[in-house]
């Protein structure tokens, strides 16, 4: 039983680290008051980009490198058109998935099927030899060991740092930050850029570590997921995590559902309910809207005009 | 007395073919609070804007201690000690207060250094605020006060308050007054924004007048013994009424009557109190006030686009109280908003569209009157666009590409072909030129003939040539209605829009 | 610094301006990416051209795409006209497909064609309707910004499809192949002349000309669009919007439903994998590409069609991958952002703002 239990717990936090990273970031970037819906895209370039520049390398540094940087590269297009020509940014954001999926899937097909370089689990020593927690939380990837620190840290930066400030200061009135001095499109810029290596790390994972590999539709709808999740954990890094872990868990589940053809819950149903849920968390926060205390950013999404 | 800190000399600025600003010589001296009046429009806030940085004068120097300086922006003004509180704070509403100002002045302090600077300067200057607060649980009179302690944080010396009491209850507005005289003590030079007379004499060591543009009077307040009438007399001034052809009318039944009619402005601007007037077929009835006493909400209310909150309203004979006026199905209202972009019509929509827009009963055709009869509307707009002298070649232009004048004479022919029993207008003819002006004054003549008028503005020249009876809104209140017909009206509207009672 | 300043009138034709910016801008980066890749554009280019024209057989090929990106197209124009955003046009889709295999499979087997085909219709209708109205009663009763919410049930849509297909609809004498039974033939859409263009192609068309003449006659039509164009004109003229939002997002659902259906009757001839292949998501290029306007929609349909079938070309002569057609359209739709810039601003580069108050 505890071994199962902590089978599945290990599984979780595996299944959650690409979607932590990738909430992370957009929770970053929709702080600073732009909806960037091209998480998707970002996270498959950034997958494709790390494993190319790890066949080609072998240098793990490298590849790690390369997919982060792919991602913040893809993002940037969308700062571009949504700060620089004011777009409407949902257009822009899904505009943004389509031509990442694209350029992933197009320059990919090369590399299916090929092996790059791996990046294994890696146990902690002393740590990963604690019963059950060692197991679960110190015998996984670098990449959630990553994740264990950038979580906090981007919490600490955006609560308890100016830079944090004057970022959720752009996210709530623009108007009133930029009359305080604040430059609020290099602001919006840089945060769409952060989140965009987020997401491109995010792919890294899957593609180094996770599947590891290349085939198209790798990221199987993680971006979307990390889009819910940013609502769902009310855009606070600290929520993401045990948010991610949610989903990590219901993943997990599945994969034990079938592994043990047992049926407790229909696993279409486990399935659903990250998106549920998360419907059911928006319901909550415009409900409680009126009393401003976990709303959204209250200009997200709304273009910035020093005139009008 | 000292040097002055500042000085304005020639100062002169334009918007386009307007001079908001002629040839203005101004002082103003340490340690001493100065009152700049005059109605809407007079200049006072472009002036101002000019000192704080935010617009470039076209024309003069500004002088500080005896430089001439020039300002790019806000920021620049700041650095050199001029500092302005605006009618719309620009305060972050989810944040703190200890935020909002880290922002501002973080740098210069680091976040600890803020938090105690915040205690230290609201100590000094008797600003009592809670740091940790947010700014959406403070009040007004509080947000006010994180304003004015921003500035004083950036050591601001020369401070310009825009018409701070607009926002602000009764007891706050105390309060204000005794932090400026506070700070008039610690030596800071107070500029005042303002409409409203008792507060001049109440605060103010010096005071200035503007009217179209030009400061018509600058002088400490003790120096010449003046009334508040001869004041008011010259914020307002004696201007010549443009002829109109005002034909007797016959008064007939009573069309709208409020009593006691009170509630808040929708967007949380002020609201109104005991409201009571009448209305009859055949007169014009205009409330006149400077901008931001009320009017807006009490328009929106009888109007039925918000919900007040007490009293009654009696329209065509009928009563209501004001929740089942605001639930009660369009009663034939026709009403012309100040908006007239935004509200009053559809700028990418054609002409003969926005004919529609409060018409639409009378455009259903077909089956069940589902569908919209667009031959009519296009040939209403037709007969509107040659009765109305409306410069365009087709009802099918758009309305955006329209003139202010034109645009107005299309959303006045629209509400007048709605036959209503009640016409407001709001602000009508704001910002447009003269003879777009005496249109627009003819058919609200003429559509008294066939219902009540009700005409909500703040233009005196305009309430002098139309209104039957005038009512002067201040404060949220009407403080006295009177007859067109006594000769010494203007005095005392100029004098109760100031908030002078005699 | 940039500093954006909205013309006083937009640019004439900036609809024009803005399709072929859109254009354009796709053909360049098309060049840039077959450059890069060593191979001649202007041979992938009519390649691709070739693909889409040069038989009738290949031409029939763009319809059938172009079919259910019609409808969906349509039914992101409808709710965008009243500045609505339904990106759940995907999982409205798979429902109407859900509720016209059910009908046909489980409620009405047995009726003829005449009879079965107008229910079938009706029903997917009904489901794509049934799954916009959700969001919709969230938006309009509770504020809940229905971009999230239509896109989070696309999933859960697509999930239960599956389940459906996998699970209690799979078709016993499938040999392992998910999907459920094949359809009757009374609901089985005719194709014309050996093409697998089916009545689909006409019904969408008449759902476009349907449309436009809604928004542009009906009562109803004129209040959709004041609301979308000047929210506080409405407020101002009493409109009742709640009510709009309802009927403009079910209208939005319905039109994705028969997406659903004619895919599911027209081409699969029954429900299984295949069917959410992302037309939803399409949709919305095409209503953007077709500014909203309910008679362009079926050019820009046909014009992204020809786009997947010219790519899937490309992959067939060149061995590029057929994904080529997801990075034009992409292309295609920032292209269109710059146009409408362009069109509608003016950039200045300056220092200082100035706004008379």
């Amino acid at each position: 039983m505890i071994e199962d239990l902590t089978f599945i717990a290990q599984i979780s936090i595996k299944s959650s680290v690409a979607v932590l990273l990738a909430t992370v970031g957009g929770i970053i970037t929709e702080r600073s008051g732009v909806l960037n819906l091209g998480i998707e895209g970002m996270m498959l370039v950034g997958a494709l980009a790390g494993f190319a520049a790890g066949h080609f390398t072998q240098s793990p540094v490298v590849a790690v490198a390369a997919g982060t940087m792919a991602g913040g590269a893809l993002s940037l297009v969308h700062a571009f058109f949504t700060i620089a020509l004011r777009s409407n940014q949902v257009l822009s954001g899904l505009a943004l998935t389509i031509l990442g999926t694209g350029l992933a899937n197009f320059l990919g097909r090369p590399l299916i099927g090929q092996t790059g370089v791996r990046i294994r689990q890696l146990p902690i020593p002393y740590l990963s030899d604690i019963p059950v927690i060692g197991e679960v939380f110190f015998n996984q990837s670098p990449f959630a060991y990553a994740a264990y620190l950038l979580v906090p840290l981007a919490w600490f930066v955006l609560f308890r740092t100016r830079t944090g400030l004057v970022l959720r200061a752009v996210g709530e009135d623009a108007r009133s930050a930029d009359v305080a001095g604040v430059n609020v499109e290099l602001t919006r810029t840089l945060s769409v850029f952060v989140g965009g290596l987020f997401a491109g790390l995010a792919g890294t994972y899957l593609s180094l570590s996770y599947t590891p590999g290349w085939k198209e539709t790798m990221t199987g709808g993680q971006g979307w997921i990390a889009i819910a999740m940013i609502i769902f954990c009310t855009w606070n890094p600290l929520l993401a995590f045990f948010g991610a872990l949610l989903f990590g868990g219901l993943t997990a589940l599945q994969f034990f559902f079938q592994a043990t053809s047992m049926d407790l819950i229909p696993s279409y149903v486990l399935k659903m309910l990250p998106y549920l849920l998360t419907i059911g968390v928006l319901v909550l926060v415009s409900a409680s809207s009126r009393h401003r205390k976990s709303a959204s950013p209250a200009d997200l999404g709304v273009p910035f005009y020093r005139e009008l | 007395m000292s040097d002055p800190v500042i000085s304005l000399r020639g100062l002169s600025k334009r918007f386009g073919p307007v001079w908001a600003n002629r040839e203005v010589d101004l002082d103003l001296f340490p340690g001493r609070v100065h009152a700049l009046l005059g109605e809407n429009g007079a200049g006072k806030s472009t002036l101002m804007s000019i000192l704080a940085g935010r617009y470039g004068a076209d024309k003069g120097t500004l002088m500080m201690h005896g430089q001439e300086v020039t300002f790019s922006s806000p920021a620049k003004a700041l650095d050199h000690g001029i500092g302005m509180v605006y009618q719309r704070f620009m305060l972050i509403e989810s944040m703190s207060v200890a935020d909002n100002l880290a922002l501002t002045v973080g740098k210069k302090y680091g976040r600890r250094g803020v938090d105690y600077e915040i205690r230290q300067t609201a100590e000094q200057y008797g600003l009592a605020v809670d740091p940790e607060k947010r700014i959406f649980e403070l009040s007004m009179g509080e947000r006010q006060r994180v304003e004015i302690i921003k500035l004083l944080m950036l050591d601001a010396e020369v401070l310009i308050f825009d018409e701070p009491t607009s926002v602000l209850t009764p007891p706050e507005v105390d309060a204000l007054f005794v932090i400026i005289d506070r700070l008039r003590g610690e030596g800071k030079t107070i500029v005042l924004i303002t409409h409203k007379l008792e507060e001049v004499l109440k605060l103010a060591d010096d005071i200035s007048i503007m009217r179209k543009g030009r400061l018509i009077i600058s002088e400490p307040i003790d120096a010449r013994q003046m009334s508040r009438q001869q004041l008011a007399r010259l914020m307002v001034g004696r201007d010549v009424v443009l002829r109109v052809d005002k034909k007797e009318v016959a008064l007939g039944e009573t069309v709208l009557a409020l009593d006691g009619f009170s509630g808040d402005s929708p967007s949380g601007g002020p609201s109104f109190n005991e409201v009571t007037f009448e209305i009859r077929k055949g007169e014009i009835f205009s409330i006149i006030g400077v901008a931001g006493n009320g009017q807006t909400g009490l328009v929106s209310a009888i109007a039925g686009l918000s919900r007040a909150g007490a009293g009654t309203i009696t329209f065509d004979g009928t009563s209501y109280t004001a929740r089942e006026w605001a639930m009660a199905s369009a009663a034939e209202i026709a009403y012309v908003p100040e908006d007239r972009y935004q509200s009053g019509s559809i700028g990418s929509m054609s002409i003969a569209e926005n004919f529609g827009l409060t018409r639409l009963q009378a455009y259903r055709s077909g089956l069940a009157g589902l569908l919209l009869d667009r031959e009519k509307m296009a040939a209403d707009g037709r007969r509107a666009i040659g009765e109305h002298n409306i410069k365009v070649e087709s009802s099918e232009a758009s309305a955006g590409s329209l003139s202010g004048g034109n645009l107005q004479k299309v959303i006045l022919a629209r509400e007048l072909t709605r036959k209503a029993k009640l016409f407001i207008a709001e602000q009508p003819t704001q910002g447009l030129d003269i003879s777009a002006t005496e249109d627009i004054w003819q058919a609200l003549l003429e559509c008294r003939e066939k219902a009540g008028v009700l005409l909500v503005t703040g233009d005196l020249k305009e309430v002098l040539s139309l209104s039957d009876r005038i009512g002067v809104i201040f404060n949220g209140r009407i403080l006295e209605i009177i007859d067109a017909h006594d000769s010494d009206r203007v005095d005392r509207v100029g004098l109760l829009m100031a908030g002078v009672r005699s | 610094m940039i500093r954006v300043a909205k013309r006083k009138q937009p640019l004439r034709y900036q609809g024009a301006v803005a399709t072929f910016s859109a254009v354009a801008i796709a053909l360049v980066v098309g060049c840039v990416i077959f450059a890069a890749l060593g191979v001649n554009p202007l041979t992938a280019y009519t390649a691709m051209g070739k693909g889409v024209l040069s038989s009738v057989d290949a031409f029939s090929e763009v319809l059938v795409k172009a079919t259910p990106l019609i409808f969906t197209g349509l039914a992101v124009a409808t709710a965008a006209t009243m500045m609505l955003w339904n990106i759940g046009a995907e999982g409205q889709l798979v429902w109407g497909g859900i509720f016209a295999a059910g009908t046909a499979l489980f409620l009405f087997p047995g009726l003829d064609g005449w009879l079965l085909i107008p229910l079938v219709l009706a029903a997917s209708a009904l489901g794509g309707m049934v799954w916009s109205l959700i969001p919709a009663l969230l938006r309009a009763k509770l504020r809940v910004n229905e971009i999230l919410t239509t896109l989070l049930l696309n999933y859960v849509a697509i999930i239960y499809m599956e389940h459906l297909f996998y699970g209690p609809w799979r078709d016993p004498a499938g040999y392992g192949f998910p999907g459920t039974a094949q359809i009757p033939e009374a609901a089985q859409l005719v194709r014309f002349a050996g093409t697998r263009i089916s009545i689909g192609f006409p019904l969408a068309l008449l759902c476009a000309v349907f449309l436009y003449y809604l928004l542009k006659k009906s009562i109803w039509g004129y209040q959709v669009q004041v609301i979308g164009k000047e929210q506080r004109a409405a407020h101002y003229a009493g409109f009742n919007v709640t009510g709009k939002i309802l009927t403009v997002m079910a209208l939005s659902g319905a039109f994705a439903g028969l997406a659903g259906m004619t895919e599911v009757c027209g081409i699969h001839y029954r429900l299984q994998t295949g069917l959410a292949v992302g037309y939803g998501y399409d949709g919305i290029i095409v209503a953007w590409l077709a500014g909203l306007n309910p008679l362009a929609v079926p050019f820009a349909a046909i014009l992204l069609g020809a786009l997947f079938v010219g790519g899937e070309q490309l992959q067939s002569v060149l061995g590029l991958p057929s994904s080529i057609s997801l990075i034009l359209e992409g292309a295609l739709l920032f292209g269109l952002f710059a146009g409408q810039t362009l069109a509608r601003y003016t950039l200045t580069f300056s220092s200082r703002s100035e706004v008379p108050s």
